[in-house]
């Protein structure tokens, strides 16, 4: 067994582990979101959680992060804000997932 | 209704803070495009020099308090209520590097107070940020966003009341370090104004290089790091570094 490669190996692991944890963090920064004054997360939850609602009700009633209830009046332009900043993390996120490949090259 | 940021920075012997100061508001033009506004002592307004348009608040620091066996000057956080000009306040510590427009939008909210609980330790390895110390949760008051209102100035009250009976608050919550930390004040004032229940937060993580993280590089859109003989980087992501010989990179 080549001791050497299993080293070069399982560093290179740490280091992506490492790398994935932060890019991971700092796409869940990137996905708070401010709206009506009130803060949420655009996160899987909370777009399918609109999506669903605006679906039979112009206007509607959710939580924002810290459980206080919201309406949302304009659930197009809620919706919109939470997919935009959902991908663009999402899409930063990818950037740097691309990277990781590369490292073991 | 006015918003902007408010600055606290006194060199020391040990550190040359206000090296830091100046790319904490370069960064804050940047991605925050909030005014700001300075708080310093005579000595640190001197060595800033030009810095751009900026508010100066001049005080005497009080004196005292230590971290690592070296001067600390860390103690009038508390004094940010009647220090700012604005009617929604974003204290930053000046180690806090934004290099997003992350925190801007946290001024748009409709909150009285606003605290982060967590960090995010981006060394992944040794000594992970505590989120909890003694009997209760901690808060980070690296970052605080606060009105005008009743309940914010009660916020700042009882810290100025924490922090004049301070050695009995360690006692009571069963908190081991001896010097002053903003972080205890404000957590024990948040939960004895909150009703001794759970309240309000910043939903986001502190991202924090922590004291032994050597940074490398830095520059408008990120920095790079040494850590266990580990390079890392890492490029629009705010980040709270702690090592202060940053002012010298």
């Amino acid at each position: 067994m080549d001791i050497s490669e299993l080293k070069r190996q399982s560093d290179l692991s740490y280091d992506t582990a490492i790398a994935k944890r932060n890019a991971l963090e700092k796409a869940h920064s990137r996905q708070v979101v401010v709206y009506k004054e009130h803060i949420f997360k655009a996160d899987p939850h909370t777009i399918c959680l609109v999506e669903t609602l605006k679906k039979n009700n112009d206007k509607f009633f959710v939580l924002d992060n810290n459980s206080n209830p919201v309406e949302i009046t304009d659930p197009d332009k809620f919706l919109n804000l939470l997919i935009a900043r959902n991908q663009e993390s999402l899409n930063a996120y990818h950037q740097i997932y691309k990277t990781f490949h590369k490292r073991g090259e | 209704m006015s918003k902007g940021i408010l600055l606290f920075c006194f060199d020391t012997e040990t550190s040359k803070y206000h090296k830091i100061l100046r790319r904490c508001v370069n960064l804050i033009r940047k991605n925050l495009k909030l005014p700001i506004t300075l708080v310093t002592d005579l000595a640190t307004f001197h060595k800033i020099g030009d810095i751009g348009n900026v508010n100066y608040k001049l005080i005497t620091p009080e004196q005292g308090n230590k971290k690592d066996a070296k001067p600390w000057l860390n103690v009038d956080r508390h004094l940010a209520y009647e220090l700012s000009p604005y009617d929604t306040t974003m204290v930053m510590d000046i180690d806090y590097f934004a290099f997003t427009d992350n925190l801007r939008q946290f001024v748009d909210t409709g909150y009285d107070f606003l605290v982060s609980r967590q960090a995010h330790n981006m060394t992944f390895t040794d000594q992970p940020p505590r989120d909890r110390f003694g009997m209760i949760d901690m808060v980070w008051a690296t970052i605080l966003i606060f009105n005008r209102s009743p309940k914010s100035k009660l916020i700042f009250d009882t810290v100025k009341y924490v922090k004049k009976h301070y050695y009995h608050f360690t006692q009571l919550y069963r908190i081991t370090a001896r010097n002053f930390r903003n972080d205890y004040a404000f957590a024990i004032a948040l939960q004895q104004v909150n009703g001794f229940v759970d309240y309000e937060v910043l939903p986001m993580k502190l991202h924090t290089l922590m004291p032994q993280c050597e940074i490398l590089k830095i520059d408008d859109s990120g920095l790079v790091w040494r850590h266990d003989n580990k390079v890392m980087y890492t490029v629009d992501q705010d980040v709270h570094v702690l090592n202060k010989e940053v002012a010298n990179v």
